[in-house]
């Protein structure tokens, strides 16, 4: 096992992630994401994540080391598409029983193999560990190795037993095993300028078909796609592309990151889902395959290819203007993705009246706020009866969600769209847009969701639970009204961190008490946010609420080295000093900086925050500011 | 030789033998005056044109693939619905082995029915005496506590009186005076089954509320608090009753099944044969008339009984077979509103359920189309269903259906933006409905087992819902009245649907690239 967590120590401390980058050494050791809470009901384990993240690989048989219950649960499972072999939906699983267990799962494992190989002939077996094997000792990489050597088959151990984390975790080792098994073991056949990879897109509901047209049109190839609609040869020969383009999903960023690190191959975030989100991702494909030698006229081409899809787009989408008009939205899908969603939405004349911040960051909150205004209603952690409420108040017309919310927009008696991975509709590209489109219209007129408002016709209105929970909420917050002491006893008995169980008094008394201006500082003293973390953007909220200024530490030379230790790029690791340095030393544009320090050359995220730095910096008067602060 | 004693082919393989096929391609180039295939392939193309579809709707006097059946049919099925009873036919024994085919094919049950058997002789001169022969002979060999006389045309065409017929089969002693035969005229050249329903459950309500044929005071209506119920002409009525009474029994109702046929058209095998199993009893046939209210479940089974009922003095009420949730919440409302009972947490949740799958499934259903042909009431209530699904009733057809009717479902159509694109058609035949699948394409039909030949035609997926369905078993053993009917009608339409997404995508290396595990 120690290699293993090995691997999962590298994952962790991935530099491209920012979010891991941000973390305290302590934080860090837990890992990349939210802590299983014991009791509470989880998603699924690492095992799953490497398996979503590979099955898709279509030619390759997928080998599941350990009882029923793994392959079992998961065979075929997933809406990836093929426009080939279709050995990747058939269950292959070595289906160890109690004997295996005392003696050992090793034999039957090289034998299942063996067979796989005799019958099938797949140009690659994935064996995947689960915890049974994993646990009485089954070493898969020893005989993963020794079934390639004899049958001379590439046979690729995916070491990632479901116990040592959640599925997130397990896309990331499953990425680790690609990049050391798999990626750069083959040659492809000829290469050209105009070669990519794009890196965590599963072609779910066959959505990458949607965009691949254009890139063809485009006369660039998909080298490899890692892994929807893949291919073995085509995994194995992805080093040579020019150029990647990571799905916005982090699930895979090691992988991407590492190609760019070991193979020179520079890659850009983006996403197919949203107009504005494909142009983008189209044009940066375009700038980097240039960057990389490709002839600049593929450009104007992109351009025009842009303008086109776009026009085509917007008049789709614009005939639904009058089927939308005066209809409400609320979004409800945590996260960044959800935002490549809301300009189409808004274009089609939906108006959006909510969203969840659950998963967001702050700039996330922003965004929101520069979208749909101040008045923007946040679902954060909301009581179901909060929700309801707010539903009612907010009279959307439907609900976007994720597969999970679902049950609040049952609560809430709400038309609701899946638009997270469980559809069966492919939402990506230009026509995935209007796709979306359509399928907001149809669950806006369906007939059953008038239905679902309604109650049932014997019933009495006014005695049903909402409405009882509305009544009893108002007369909570009349009595609190009433009673100034009570009310202040209810604000600080609201909970913070439910991991640790802190509530908002026990916070404020711990940072007047102890002078604290930091999320650590609230740990140190109250443990909350000790557990998974989330509530350290609650915390950070309270620091703003008292008033407690950013730390400001005494020392002016601890503060300025505290500035500029401040990471701007987190996958370059660059901070703010160093770019300063780099302005002073004569740097003027972003081209430059990058040139000189590395930043911006990952995502290319931070280019924003750069321009902004560089516009104070290279100020009008010609002296860089920073020098003269620092004089 | 393809057929030998040892390995005995059944038709399906024994005719695709070579000898066989070679002996059919001789006997049609020989002997069957072939036509030009390309000329046969044209004009089967062109029976799916426009220009033939207005020649078609242009058919004054002939009927093509009716979808109906005749009124006897509709009494034999209320006859057997009541204690010990058997449905007596007046006229030619043929008919009446049709019906009892007929029903038996549709609920895998034996069916039993006797004739008057009247034959040339009788045609001439009146069937009186095979009246009093046929019910002498029926009470003495089937021990019945009740004989529902109905007639066939040929006793229709040459006037027998049934009043008469029968008083004087009792003075001439074939039954006891006292003995009960209720009668209804149901020729066949008027109406269809549901006609023939209606007469007949009229029949024996008259026979005993107005004097058993004058031979009885009529009853005097002493109002209570029972609710009679009405299922009319039901292919359904297996599961339909048995969840009707379980819905009554949730709400503390006390009713009266009129014509209740659920327990004799589903016997077990116990070692025991039922001629008779369950049904109404008499005294309850008779002490109907004190109740609160009749529930028809089906208007246009019951268009002259139920005023007949309102002449005693109850409350009538009837529904258009309802299916879905705003169809039973209707049927819910009416119950609990007359009896006074609540409706209980129970069926509460049933309808939460309901919803519940509709909301869950109802992309997949969203904006199909689908063509329905069937029996009134039928079209009625799963048209509105459909509408609540999302779904549209693009063509609703019935043979058996008048302008009334008509109106009737215009007036649904309106009342939904589903229904804007949809026609209903009355008095036409399967024929029609072929055109109208080829001309105006829907995703779905559903119909009866007849519907199979339209299927096969033009490729539109049936859904087997109505009645008969002969070439599926067991359908009548679930109800679709109720939430949980609801579900069931629900249940069926998704399965095809998904069958059919299967059937497209299930050619390997070729669709099946959507051929999926999860829909």
């Amino acid at each position: 096992m120690s290699s293993v967590s090995a691997t999962i120590q590298q994952v962790f401390n991935e530099p491209g992630c920012a979010k891991n980058q941000n973390k305290s050494e302590a934080e860090k050791k837990k890992g990349c994401t939210k802590q299983l809470q014991p009791g509470g009901a989880a998603g699924g384990c690492a095992f799953d994540g490497a398996k979503i993240a590979l099955q898709p690989l279509t030619d390759v048989a997928h080998l599941v080391h350990g009882p029923i219950a793994c392959e079992g649960n998961s065979w075929d499972n997933r809406g990836a598409r093929s426009s080939g072999s279709q050995i990747w939906r058939t269950g292959f699983t070595t289906d160890i029983n109690e004997t295996d267990v005392v003696f050992g799962g090793e034999k039957r494992l090289f034998k299942s193999i063996k067979e796989i190989i005799e019958k099938y002939n797949p140009p690659a077996v994935f064996v995947y560990q689960t915890c049974v094997p994993a646990m009485i000792g089954d070493d898969i990489d020893a005989v993963c190795k020794a079934a390639k050597e004899k049958f001379g088959t590439p046979v690729i151990p995916i070491n990632s037993p479901g116990f040592v984390g959640p599925k997130n975790l397990g896309n990331k080792l499953a990425g680790e095993a690609i990049l050391e098994h798999v990626i750069g073991t083959e040659e492809p056949e000829y290469t050209t300028p105009y070669d990519i990879n794009i890196i965590g897109e599963y072609n779910l509901s066959g959505e990458l078909w949607q965009v691949k047209p254009l890139l063809d049109e485009l006369g660039i190839r998909i080298l490899a796609c890692i892994s929807g609609d893949g291919r073995y040869k085509d995994v194995a020969s992805s080093h040579r592309a020019k150029a990647a383009m990571m799905v916005c999903s982090k699930a895979m960023i090691n992988v991407a990151r590492k190609m760019e690190e070991r193979y020179d191959i520079p890659f850009f975030e983006g996403s197919f889902y949203g107009i504005q989100d494909s142009s983008d991702s189209l044009r940066e494909i375009a700038r980097m395959l240039i960057e990389r030698g490709a002839d600049p006229e593929l450009m104007d081409r992109t351009e025009a290819l842009i303008e086109r899809e776009e026009a085509k787009a917007w008049a789709a989408i614009a005939k639904f203007k009058d089927r939308f008009k005066d209809k409400k939205v609320l979004l409800i899908t945590g996260g960044v993705k959800s935002w490549s969603v809301v300009a189409a939405l808004q274009e089609a004349g939906l108006e959006l009246v909510g969203t969840s911040v659950k998963k967001s960051t702050k700039e996330d909150k922003e965004r929101i706020k520069e979208l749909m205004g101040q008045d923007a209603h946040m679902i954060d952690d909301m009581t179901p009866r909060e929700m309801y409420k707010m539903l009612k108040d907010a009279k959307a017309d439907i609900m976007l969600s994720g597969g999970r919310s679902q049950f609040i927009a049952l609560k809430a008696a709400m038309p609701w769209l899946d638009i997270n991975q469980e559809r069966h509709h492919a939402y990506m590209g230009y026509i995935g847009m209007v796709k979306l489109v359509e399928e907001i219209d149809k669950a806006l007129y369906n007939p059953i969701w008038e239905q679902v408002r309604k109650p049932a016709p014997w019933d009495n209105p006014a005695n049903n639970w909402q409405n009882r929970a509305i009544a009893q909420m108002e007369a909570e917050a009349a009595a609190l009204a009433a009673d100034p002491v009570a009310a202040e006893k209810a604000r600080r008995a609201k909970k913070i961190c439910n991991c640790k169980s802190v509530d908002l008094g026990t916070i404020e008394d711990a940072i007047t008490a102890h002078s604290l201006t930091t999320v650590e500082g609230v740990k140190t003293h109250t443990n909350a946010s000790g557990g998974c973390g989330a509530c350290s953007g609650r915390i950070e909220d309270i620091f703003e609420a008292l008033g407690v200024a950013e730390p400001a530490p005494a020392d002016p030379v601890l503060a300025e080295a505290a500035r500029r230790a401040k990471k701007v790029c987190n996958c370059k690791s660059v901070t703010v000093g160093t770019i300063e340095d780099a302005v002073a030393a004569g740097a003027s544009n972003l081209a430059e900086v990058t040139a000189r320090t590395e930043a911006g050359s990952g995502c290319g995220k931070c280019g924003e925050r750069i321009e902004d730095m560089l516009d104070e910096l290279v100020a009008p008067l010609g002296t860089p500011a920073a020098l003269v602060a620092a004089e | 030789m393809p057929q030998n004693a040892d390995n005995v082919l059944d038709h399906f393989e024994l005719f695709r033998g070579p000898e066989y096929q070679q002996m059919l391609a001789n006997k049609k180039k020989m002997f069957e005056n072939p036509r030009d295939p390309a000329e046969v392939e044209r004009i089967r193309e062109w029976a799916k044109t426009p220009e033939y579809k207005e020649k078609n709707f242009a058919r004054e006097a002939l009927t093509v693939n009716p979808a109906k059946a005749c009124q006897p049919l509709g009494a034999v099925f209320v006859a057997v619905g009541f204690e010990h009873t058997i449905p007596f036919v007046h006229g030619s024994q043929g008919c009446v082995a049709y019906y009892r085919s007929h029903l038996s094919r549709h609920f895998k049950e034996p069916s039993s029915c006797v004739s008057s058997s009247m034959t040339e002789d009788a045609a001439v001169f009146g069937g009186l005496n095979n009246m009093i022969d046929g019910l002498a002979n029926t009470y003495n060999m089937y021990k019945p506590k009740m004989i529902a006389v109905s007639t066939t045309c040929m006793a229709e065409v040459i006037g027998d009186d049934l009043n008469a017929f029968i008083k004087t089969a009792k003075e001439k002693g074939s039954v006891p005076q006292e003995y009960d035969v209720p009668f209804a005229h149901t020729p066949a050249f008027v109406g269809s089954h549901v006609t023939g329903y209606d007469n007949a459950i009229k029949g024996v309500l008259e026979h005993f509320w107005d004097g058993k044929a004058g031979t009885a005071p009529k009853l005097v209506r002493e109002p209570n608090e029972k609710i009679n119920f009405i299922g009319g002409f039901d292919g359904y009525t297996v599961g339909n009753l048995r969840e009707v009474k379980r819905i009554f029994g949730l709400m503390g109702v006390d009713y009266t099944i009129l014509g209740d046929n659920s327990e004799v058209f589903d016997t077990p095998t116990d070692g025991e044969f039922r001629m008779y199993d369950g049904g109404t009893t008499l005294e309850e046939a008779a002490n109907a008339v004190h109740a609160k209210a009749t529930i028809s479940m089906q208007e246009y089974c019951t268009e002259k009984t139920l005023p007949f009922i309102a002449n005693h003095g109850q409350e009538v009420v009837a529904f258009n077979h309802p299916v879905g949730v705003k169809g039973t919440d209707e049927f819910l409302m009416a119950i609990a509103r007359i009896s006074g009972k609540e409706i209980p947490e129970e069926l509460a949740k049933e309808r939460g359920r309901l919803v519940d799958a509709i909301a869950d499934s109802n992309a997949h259903i969203h904006g199909k189309k689908f063509a329905i042909y069937g029996d009134p009431d039928l079209c009625l209530g799963l048209a509105s269903f459909l509408l609540e699904l999302g779904a549209e009733p693009t063509h609703v057809l019935a043979t058996n259906g008048n302008q009334k009717w008509a109106d009737k479902v215009q007036k649904l159509f309106d009342s939904s933006p589903f229904g804007q694109n949809c026609n209903v058609y009355p008095g036409r035949d399967l024929w029609h409905m072929r055109s109208l699948l080829f001309t105006e394409p829907v995703d779905f039909l559903i119909g009866n087992t007849y519907g199979k030949y339209l299927e096969r035609d033009t490729g539109t997926p049936l859904i087997r819902i109505g009645f008969p369905v002969f070439d599926r078993h067991h359908h009548h053993r679930r109800p679709v009245w109720g939430y949980q009917g609801g579900m069931n009608v629900l249940i069926t339409i998704l399965d095809k649907i998904f069958d059919t997404i299967d059937q497209n995508t299930i050619v390997p290396a070729k669709t099946d690239y959507s051929f999926d595990i999860i829909r």
